[in-house]
């Protein structure tokens, strides 16, 4: 998304001489549009099957009584009974918007800037700086599946690995994700643990900021610091905007490890019930599936509005230096 | 595609919010779906083959069941056995562990895929008898495709939702606390006695904690146990649910949660986070098979699973409180799927399951005890594995005790059983008073059992 933001300007640059033979390229431009639907066109159907029909379908079920196994017979239109009742009726709806939401405020930042600073310790060119980044890349590779999410939950029990670890050094653990105080933060930790994949992405931004900028900076008198703070950041903003938009929308949809850890309960006492738990438990723990369609469409909006913050907002601190080369 | 996916297949469709939509392009998208909307309905409604009536023709069905290893062996094995004198008949087995297996049930009967025979429990016979997923067996066993004639009467009204035979037990089983023998004698503690009243167990609990010298708690605090609250209920007269409404009142669990809570600060139970390792956990996470509690509250025929995961010698008992609280309880059933295209094989597949003598030997008492009462004397009179013939002795010492049996939970009551643990373990925590945790409870049934 921030790339083709990022080459706006450059196109709009481009066409601008162009603009007096607008007819024939438009023309051009049709059947070249054309030719890329036909090109497109086994995606599209895809997209159409697979993903656009279920969520329109999805968006009807919402002002359904639908119970995932009651016969189409006894599907009744309800209007906004759902919605109604998940802002008035559902304590477990609150619990579930505020676990996510703190899951999602700390993890988010945590995750990008342990991202950033390894990408930075990784970023100068020494003897088996590969290694180190396939070891630290690693973790995003295995950290979302069920087996990691069994290890996390055995290493952070009571009785853990971890505790045992602590032991050693004469603290005494908590039995993290069996605490209500500490479940969450658990979870955390193992999602700021898989920073590798936006890490690899700020690497290759970094890979792109010109070392002449630095050289001028140097020669200027700025410092280490300095020159990260007025010359690396704004250069790299553009990624760092690319990473925060995804790993927020990642960050909120976090299912496996709280569905795994908790055994599928968002416990103890809703610690873990992230929001896309409760939609799980909803749909096919109750059978209220026509409720847990509504939980996800106002999932989808509020994931929605947030990204549109996000671009609004991007355009105060987000620098493109593309336009003045 | 189908509509049980949906809910989860809009979330990742976050991404795409900025793909630009054209107006057109969003006209040409519901065409489209309004052409793949009949369709994908309709594809359900296809591929009916109407059975035959040649009682010889080739005949497939699926079968479905959750369990251990040692259940699949079994249960595998009883059904080639049945297949060897029915040539025609193709059962494909497929089984899973409980984890998950009433998720996958539930999304494959939305799929209408519904296997042909599945086992099921009391937790889920009222939410599928009541969205008529399940096959009405009434006219069958009246047909006498399945007999039930020598099966227990208890067990096989358990088995009943709205008057209709809607399941057949497979098994019997009562819940039992189960004890280790060898930890309690090595603490020189004498073991619990039947009859008990709940006092009397947690001070005897809180003993064996004080004994246990700091890691070793007296007993798991069940609170958050539908069974336990249910029995605890029952041997004051009372019951869980009264037809489609709680049949006890908020001043009740209250009086529940404080027993507990009681129990906390005297020490007999282990606090919230050990107690939360077994509450969600299986068999493996139980207390007693993890050493960290003289007593978990279990089924009686989960014994012999438990003895395999501990060394220790253990032992059971009934729940305290009077033991009328108790009732033959159907531990599982066999039941069938509405869409079945061969009722007639499905009927004499469960028949032979609960009523033939060979298959009675090779399925043992992993679902509990047999049935059918014929059977369960045969099967009790060759017995040599112990922990089977423990589950024997039990249950034939609470036989003459047990009180009547309820009806079956209702619609809704896996959700409600949820809540129950969730603002249970609320109080545990020390997150909530047994009195606005209760009140909590009461708020949210009503909405789970609508």
């Amino acid at each position: 998304m921030a790339l083709s933001t990022a080459r706006q300007p450059a196109t709009g640059a481009r066409a601008k001489p162009g603009r007096s033979g607008k007819p024939r390229e438009s023309r051009l431009r049709r059947q070249e549009g054309l030719a890329g639907y036909v090109f497109l066109s086994p995606w599209l159907l895809g997209l159409m099957a697979i993903t656009a029909f279920p969520m329109l379908f999805s968006l009807y079920l919402s002002f359904t009584n639908y119970d995932v196994l009651a016969s189409w017979d006894q599907v009744e239109w309800v209007g906004l009974d759902n919605y109604r009742r998940m802002f008035t009726e559902d304590p477990s709806y609150w619990h579930a918007v505020q676990v996510t939401l703190t899951y999602a405020l700390i993890a988010v930042p945590l995750k990008l800037a342990a991202a950033l600073g390894v990408a930075l310790l990784l970023n100068r060119e020494r003897r088996g700086v590969g290694l180190f980044r396939s070891l630290f890349y690693l973790p995003s590779l295995l950290g979302g599946s069920v087996a990691l999410a069994l290890v996390w939950r055995a290493m952070f029990s009571g009785d853990g690995a971890f505790n045992d670890l602590l032991a050693f050094f004469g603290i005494h653990g908590e039995p993290w994700v069996n605490d209500p105080a500490w479940a969450l933060e658990t979870l955390m930790v193992l999602a700021i643990w898989q920073f590798g994949a936006p890490m690899v992405i700020f690497l290759a931004g970094l890979k792109q900021v010109p070392t002449e900028l630095y050289e001028a900076a140097a020669v200027d008198g700025a410092g280490k610091f300095r020159q990260f703070w007025n010359v690396t950041l704004p250069m790299l903003s553009p990624v760092i905007f690319f990473n925060l938009v995804l790993e927020t929308i990642n960050g909120f949809q976090g299912f496996t490890s709280a569905f795994v850890i908790s055994n599928g309960t968002g416990g103890p006492v809703y610690s873990t019930l992230l929001y896309t738990l409760h939609i799980y438990n909803e749909g096919f723990t109750e059978f209220r599936m026509g409720y847990a369609s509504a939980l996800s469409w106002v999932f989808l909006i509020a994931i929605g509005l947030i990204t549109v913050v996000f671009f609004t907002t991007g355009r105060f601190w987000v620098h493109y230096s593309d336009g003045d080369d | 595609m189908h509509p049980a996916t949906s809910p989860t297949a809009g979330v990742p469709a976050g991404r795409n919010h900025r793909t630009p939509l054209s107006r057109r392009r969003f006209v040409r998208g519901l065409a489209v779906v309004a052409l793949a909307a009949p369709l994908a309905l309709g594809a359900a409604g296809c591929g009916d083959d109407k059975g035959s009536g040649d009682p010889d023709a080739p005949v497939t069905i699926q079968f479905f069941w959750w369990g251990g290893e040692a259940r699949a062996k079994a249960t595998e094995e009883a059904l080639k056995l049945y297949t060897s004198k029915h040539p025609n008949v193709t059962i494909t087995p497929t089984w899973q562990a409980f984890d998950g297996y009433y998720d996958k049930l539930a999304t494959i009967s939305a799929g209408g895929n519904a296997p042909d025979i599945f086992q099921i429990d009391d937790n889920g016979l009222g939410e599928y008898a009541g969205r008529k997923v399940t096959l009405d067996l009434t006219d069958l066993v009246k047909a006498g495709k399945i007999d039930l004639s020598k099966h227990h009467p208890e067990l096989t009204k358990y088995g009943q939702v709205d008057g209709k035979q809607i399941a057949v037990a497979s098994g019997e089983n009562t819940p039992a606390m189960i004890y280790d023998k060898t930890r309690l004698a090595a603490l020189g503690v004498d073991a619990p006695q039947e009859g008990w009243s709940y006092q009397q167990f947690v001070d005897w609990a809180a003993q064996v904690t004080r004994k246990g010298g700091g890691k070793y708690w007296g007993t798991m605090d069940p609170s958050s146990d539908y069974k336990a609250l249910w029995l605890w209920l029952r041997t004051q007269g009372k019951e869980f649910y009264n037809g489609k409404q709680l049949g006890f009142t908020e001043a009740d669990l209250v009086s529940w949660f404080k027993l507990w809570q009681d129990a906390r600060t005297k020490g007999a139970t282990p606090p919230a986070d050990i107690v939360h390792e077994a509450v969600t956990g299986s068999v493996a996470t139980q207390l007693v098979v993890t050493g960290k509690a003289a007593i978990s509250f279990m089924w009686s025929n989960q014994l012999s699973e438990l003895q395999k995961a501990t060394k220790n010698d253990l032992a059971m008992l009934p729940y305290p409180g009077d033991v009328k609280g108790q009732w033959p309880r159907a531990s599982l059933y066999w039941a069938a799927s509405r869409t079945t295209k061969h009722r007639e094989v499905v009927a004499d597949v469960i028949n032979f399951l609960v009523n033939d003598p060979e298959a009675a030997k090779i399925l043992g008492t992993d679902r509990g005890l047999p049935a059918n009462l014929d059977v369960r004397k045969t099967l009790e009179a060759g017995i040599t594995d112990p922990s089977m013939k423990a589950t024997f002795d039990f249950e034939n010492g609470l036989a003459p005790k047990f009180g009547a049996a309820p009806p079956v939970p209702p619609k809704g009551h896996s959700g409600l059983r949820n809540k129950l643990r969730d603002i249970a373990e609320s109080v545990t925590y020390g997150k909530a008073t047994p009195e606005a945790a209760a009140k909590q409870f009461f708020a949210e049934a009503s909405a789970a059992l609508a």
